[in-house]
């Protein structure tokens, strides 16, 4: 189902990891499809829900290249819940051990997003899902 | 003279592509004969191995009198552990280290950081004080191999003064203390977003670390410019030359403007370091023009001719980002393919890529791999028989002069822009960046460039898995009690004095380096010794955007 609402994105590196290049192709694609996207680079879990709730974006994508996203997604999640932001389709993508990606969606993370995905495969899962 | 376009199609009959090109897009023909070669001179342009312009090869006979040293880029979770990796190594038979530091310490942070919480040990080891150091090196044999410490300024700083105090501890002689720090202004604005200070800042840090290792331990290499990073960008061959030559001319720029150091000592133990990607011989062709180039820019800019200024000496490191993570055993191939490009380019030292880096840190069993990825290459194949076995190819002479030709123009571009350092700051160098990564990724999407498994012979599901190496999830607080401890144990009326001096040089003119060591003696961390570049010079943030 697509919204009538623009889609509204915000892509980030949480943290200190500087591996930038699935952030800029990720944004580049959300772009052409039409969406907006806010290109945050790196940002601390706070950071990351200020900017979402300031933006008011409806999809947060986020890019790890090691593995600390499960410290650091649960810390960006609370981090959403404190400031009353959990009508959000969190995306995340990079380097994720399949064997991690249960424990992920249980957390609230919608889909997760390797090397070699399809970016128009990516681009329809965000229209159908982002919430409105 | 080459024939007409009409001529060469009746000759080559029906071919599978349309046009033949380079990793860089250069026109490759089907045939290279004399004619190809015609205009260069055989004594002027290429000459002979151990001679100017180096075209062959730094050494008269290359790896019959030493093989290129097995270095591979290594570093993990906790001192005490990569102590451990360490030693492994070397009775594997490596003959020189690479550290490979956790994120955390690349931007100064210490362990017990708040803000470091996520990512201690991540990509690397942690190294807090000279304690860290200390307890990395125990037992490693420091007389006798060479480091290298790789991370930029500011913390490549402190890093080498930890290095150089525990060697000095246990009675080596700094000056005959061998090893590199890669102290390259490049390396932050390629890879990082977070705590850079600015690139003027950056530069004179640089040069200040220069300047006090000519000084105090000559036989250092005191920077090592690192075009592998930024390659990692997607960047061309020729464009990682000429970034790669443009920011050696900065820093001989700035050394010159200081002079406190002759020139001809200035640069004399420059190192520098270069990826290998996919093409095979364009790789080769980039090794072998980097040598003349150097020589020339050495000799025609700056008048030097003392070959220890000249000869261009270098470490490659196949690409982490030819690497897939779809059928990663496929990567063995393309390591091994990179690694034998490196070798007839005539690496000084080597690193052979594991396996699974798309994927984790590298495993024990990849580690071993990649160590006997080289040493099979120097012991059964029998290339290192003679030197530069590919000079006098027509195709690649030809090829390395074309991106040679390629090199200098974009090396104009560079400078027109108004050189290196104006080139990071005012975005030009980002931009290219980003110009790259995303026609890279439309040539992967289209499949106009092919990625075997990935878009072409593509298997429906994953046919196998390989072990993966994970995170040690106790090394933040393992580093943070022991930092702690540290804190309490330690003399901090003189780490307080230390660290009051460095403040006083980071902002005044002089060279940082003697504050630096002294501090690094007293066991200050690098947390506290960065805080003060940091406020000092302020931070910056790379225009890296999208």
């Amino acid at each position: 189902m697509t919204t009538e609402r623009k889609i509204r994105v915000l892509m980030a590196k949480p943290w200190i990891d500087g591996h930038w290049r699935g952030l800029i192709v990720v944004t580049q694609a959300l772009r052409n499809a039409g969406m907006e996207v806010v290109y945050g680079g790196n940002l601390t879990p706070e950071q990351i829900a200020e900017i979402a709730v300031q933006e008011d974006v409806n999809v947060i994508g986020l890019s790890f290249l090691v593995d600390t996203y499960m410290v650091l997604a649960p810390k960006i999640i609370e981090e959403l819940r404190r400031k009353g932001k959990e009508d959000v389709l969190l995306l995340l993508g990079g380097i994720i051990f399949k064997e991690d990606i249960p424990a992920l969606k249980e957390m609230g993370v919608a889909e997760v997003f390797g090397p070699g995905s399809d970016l128009e495969e990516m681009v329809e899962f965000v229209r159908q899902h982002a919430p409105a | 003279m080459a024939k007409s376009p009409d001529t060469m199609t009746q000759a080559r009959g029906k071919e599978i592509k349309e046009e033949f090109l380079s990793g860089s897009d250069i026109l490759i023909k089907r045939l290279y004969t004399p004619e190809d070669v015609a205009d260069i001179n055989y004594d002027k342009d290429i000459g002979l191995p151990g001679e100017p312009p180096y075209l062959r090869g730094i050494h008269p006979n290359m790896y019959r009198g030493r093989l290129w040293t097995i270095r591979r880029y290594s570093g993990t979770h906790t001192p005490e552990e990569t102590n451990k990796l360490y030693k492994r190594e070397y009775e594997l038979g490596q003959t020189g280290f690479s550290i490979a530091l956790s994120v955390t310490t690349g931007y100064g942070l210490d362990s017990d950081d708040p803000r470091a919480a996520a990512d201690v040990g991540v990509a690397g080891v942690p190294v807090d004080s000279l304690q860290d150091m200390e307890i990395m090196f125990d037992g490693l044999p420091v007389e006798n191999v060479s480091t290298a410490i790789l991370t930029c300024p500011v913390t490549i700083l402190p890093l080498t003064a930890m290095y150089c105090v525990m060697a000095e501890k246990r009675g080596v002689d700094l000056k005959q203390l061998n090893g590199t720090s890669l102290n390259d202004i490049m390396t932050q604005t390629s890879m990082a977003n977070w705590n850079v200070v600015p690139p003027p800042h950056t530069m004179r840090l640089a040069v200040d670390l220069i300047e006090w290792c000519c000084e105090n331990v000559p036989k250092w290499h005191p920077v090592l410019f690192d075009a592998y990073n930024y390659r990692e960008q997607d960047i061309n061959a020729f464009q990682e030359l000429a970034i790669l030559l443009a920011t050696a001319i900065g820093y001989i720029e700035e050394g010159k403007g200081r002079g406190r150091v002759p020139l001809d000592k200035f640069f004399r133990r420059f190192s520098f370091d270069m990826g290998c990607h996919n093409d095979f011989f364009e790789e080769i062709a980039k090794f072998r023009a980097a040598r003349r180039m150097w020589y020339r820019i050495v000799t025609e800019r700056y008048g030097i001719t003392d070959p220890e200024c000249t000869k261009f000496r270098f470490h490659v490191q196949s690409s982490g980002c030819t690497h897939t993570t779809a059928e990663p055993l496929n990567n063995i191939i393309r390591i091994a393919y990179q690694t034998l490009a490196a070798a007839l380019g005539g690496a000084q030292s080597v690193h052979a890529n594991s396996y699974e880096e798309g994927l984790c840190l590298p495993t024990e069993q990849g580690m071993l791999l990649s160590i006997r990825t080289e040493q099979i290459l120097q012991e059964e194949t029998n290339i290192i028989n003679t030197v530069d076995p590919l000079g006098g190819s027509y195709y690649v002479e030809w090829l390395t002069s074309e991106l040679e030709r390629k090199t200098w123009d974009y090396l104009k571009k560079i400078e027109s822009a108004g050189g290196i350092v104006a080139a990071i700051q005012s975005g030009w160098i980002h931009r290219e960046y980003k110009e790259a990564i995303l026609e890279r990724q439309r040539r992967v999407a289209s499949g106009e460039a092919v990625v075997v498994g990935v878009n072409k012979y593509v298997l429906p599901t994953e046919p196998y898995q390989v072990p993966l190496h994970r995170a040690n999830p106790n090394a933040t607080e393992l580093q943070t009690k022991k930092l702690q401890k540290l804190r309490m144990e330690r003399d901090n009326v003189a780490v307080s004095q230390a660290i009051e001096r460095l403040n006083e040089v980071a902002s005044s003119d002089e060279n940082v380096m003697p504050a630096v060591i002294e501090a690094v003696r007293t066991y200050a961390t690098i947390g506290e010794m960065c805080d003060v570049f940091y406020k000092a010079c302020g931070v910056w943030r790379p225009p890296m955007s999208a």
